[in-house]
């Protein structure tokens, strides 16, 4: 495996300055930052004062479908929301204020098995898809490999108590679905995790800016001590990780909202009887739909009535992993042509557990 | 300010800013009680602590100065030509789409799905539409409903349209609906086989979000009824099930109205 920063190297370059952005935020706080900090709680003020202004609109303001699409936009933004600062959160905590062996301390140094131990890490990170793309990318900056990362990626939505609680509550142990979606989640991630691990060059998966990123904050000034600096650095990190990942989230729950406002859902439910169309029409739906995994189990209880269970358990494996909000997010950190072979495995994989469970059911 | 010192201000407090306008659109919604327009009531208490951290933190990165970005200022545009013409222009296009649903989250008033959405997602008569009738995730909706048939006439008069058009759902026998008082609430939708004289009193029912919204509705039989309602106006109607005396409309039973009164939009639009 390649590790893509030494923790203990000493910072090399790291604290020059860079660029026109010479100065660090070493001694806060400095003249800039209370310039910045009145400038945003003037933008702030702004914000609030025009939302309490325009909130007593009549309606009709936009025509019906155009003011559907952007409630539904909203609505995706407005859940996930919650979940990528969960997310950052953790990020923050794992990057900044955890020491950088805390990891490597107590990892199996088998790639199998150490591996498996990090799939099941999302036990204790209760994080959803959108929560788990900051937190792989901490993961990656902390030194895993970034086959390891990919492997807590996609395990930790679907092995977290959160989901194993929310389908739990949902189905119960009927038709094996909670089952089949705990092991298919953890079978994924350990296989893409072995297969992205033959690649040798880690880096060649990476999306460049964020490969670039990785490479100086190895030598950068995280695990430098005193809180102060820490403060500073999960400053910096929540700059940065909000400014790429929330512009792709609006984007990717647009694109959710435009498909759903479009599409009829009455073809993809024509489909739902047939015990292989089921399982190909839930993954579309699943794509398209692009909810959290914390709470996908009951956005699909409803259609436990029309489809059979192997569909169900695809859309469940499937859509944590793969759909429109989540590639967009991902394309933040991993290059196009994973995300491709990343979209392929796994619904290959789900689409034949859902066959097992409908020929078994 | 030259055009390359703004784009590179936006580009390092674009998230910053975004966190500050989904913060601010969300906590207002929550203050307003509208945040149930768009999420299921069990998750505002969540996200509303998660967001005032995320604008805890937005404030903390503008105070401290945000750090450097020397990382950001590498690894862009090293591709061909064409290739940075076409990322120019993708990047442009999200830019659009990103500040427009920000000033849509900022400036337009909250708004609940429409009619055109509940037909789009498959709100018909007869059909086996897929509503929370499993029983779980509607909670005490689906779980009063399971009992149906044998309900009380004082459970039934308080039944709400997902209630129901889950009971219709299960039996169509006529006796079973007779002396039951019907009291339901909800939005005009035009029937797709009989749009002149029948509508669909309308409830969406949601399980995590507005995105998940499905159409639950009960066939009303008014004649003639869009001389005084339009799609998508709130409507309060008391009346009895009789079977459907409308000869185009596929539904058996409809909804005969003693008393149809158009209503405001209530405070919790969606059935959960």
């Amino acid at each position: 495996m390649t590790t893509l920063r030494t923790a203990d190297e000493p910072a090399l370059g790291g604290d020059a300055p860079h660029g026109e952005h010479g100065e660090h935020a070493d001694h806060p706080p400095h003249p800039r930052g209370r310039r910045l900090l009145g400038a945003g709680l003037v933008v702030l003020a702004a914000l609030v004062a025009a939302r309490a202004a325009t909130g007593a609109l009549g309606p009709g303001i936009l025509p019906d479908r155009l003011q559907d699409f952007v409630t539904l936009t909203l609505s995706v933004i407005v859940e996930s929301m919650p979940f990528v600062l969960l997310g950052i959160v953790l990020s923050i905590v794992v990057q900044v204020w955890l020491p950088a062996t805390f990891f490597a301390a107590w990892l199996p140094r088998n790639p199998v098995l150490r591996r498996a131990v990090i799939s099941l890490l999302g036990v204790f990170l209760p994080v959803c898809e959108c929560g788990n793309v900051p937190l792989a990318r901490g993961l990656v900056v902390k030194g895993f490999s970034v086959s390891d990362s990919m492997t807590f990626l996609i395990a930790a939505p679907i092995v977290n108590p959160i989901t194993i609680l929310t389908t739990y509550q949902a189905f119960g142990w009927s038709d094996g679905v909670l089952v089949s979606r705990v092991l298919g989640g953890f079978v994924i991630a350990n296989l893409l995790g072995w297969l992205y691990a033959k690649k040798q060059d880690q880096d060649q998966l990476l999306a460049p800016a964020f490969a670039a990123e990785c490479r100086v904050d190895a030598g950068g000034p995280h695990h430098e001590h005193g809180a102060g600096m820490r403060l500073a650095s999960s400053a910096t990190l929540f700059r940065r990780e909000m400014a790429t990942l929330l512009p792709a989230l609006f984007v990717g729950a647009a694109i959710a909202g435009a498909v759903q406002t479009l599409v009829p859902r009455s073809v993809l439910l024509v489909l739902g009887s047939n015990p292989v169309w089921s399982i190909a029409a839930m993954m579309a739906l699943a794509f398209v739909i692009s909810i959290c995994s914390n709470v996908d189990a009951f956005f699909v209880l409803p259609f436990a009535s029309t489809f059979l269970p192997g569909g169900l358990v695809a859309f469940l494996v499937f859509g944590p992993i793969v759909d429109i909000k989540m590639l967009t997010l991902l394309r933040t950190t991993y290059r196009p042509v994973v995300l491709v072979q990343l979209a392929l495995v796994v619904g290959l994989v789900a689409a034949a557990l859902g066959l097992v469970v409908n020929l078994v059911a | 300010m030259s055009r390359d010192l703004l784009a590179r201000l936006a580009s390092r407090w674009q998230g910053v800013a975004l966190t500050l306008v989904i913060g601010s659109g969300t906590l207002w919604l929550a203050a307003t009680g509208q945040l149930v327009l768009y999420i299921h009531p069990r998750y505002v208490v969540f996200t509303v602590v998660m967001i005032v951290v995320g604008m805890l933190l937005s404030l903390l990165a503008l105070a401290l100065g945000g750090g450097d970005d020397a990382a950001q200022d590498h690894g862009h545009d090293h591709g061909p030509r064409p290739r940075r013409r076409l990322r120019g222009a993708l990047t442009a296009a999200g830019a659009v789409v990103t500040v427009g649903l920000a000033l849509g989250l900022i400036l337009l008033p909250p708004a609940t799905l429409s009619s055109s959405t509940a037909s789009t997602r498959g709100l018909g008569e007869g059909v086996a539409v897929a509503g929370p009738a499993a029983g779980g995730a509607g909670g005490g909706a689906g779980a009063g409903a399971a009992g149906a048939p044998a309900a009380s006439d004082a459970a039934t008069a308080k039944y709400t349209v997902l209630q129901w058009a889950t009971t219709l759902r299960q039996t169509s026998d006529l006796s079973f609906y007779e002396n039951k008082r019907v009291d339901v609430t909800g939005f005009v939708s035009p029937s797709p086989t009989d749009p002149a004289d029948t509508f669909i009193v309308t409830r969406f029912v949601i399980t995590c979000c507005a995105v998940d919204a499905q159409p639950v509705g009960v066939t009303v039989y008014a004649p003639n009824w869009r001389s005084s309602l339009k799609p998508d106006q709130w409507v309060r109607i008391t009346g009895a099930f009789t079977a459907n005396p409308s000869r185009t409309s596929t539904a058996s039973i409809a909804l005969v109205p003693r008393s149809l009164t158009p209503v405001a939009r209530p405070a919790d639009p969606y059935l959960t």
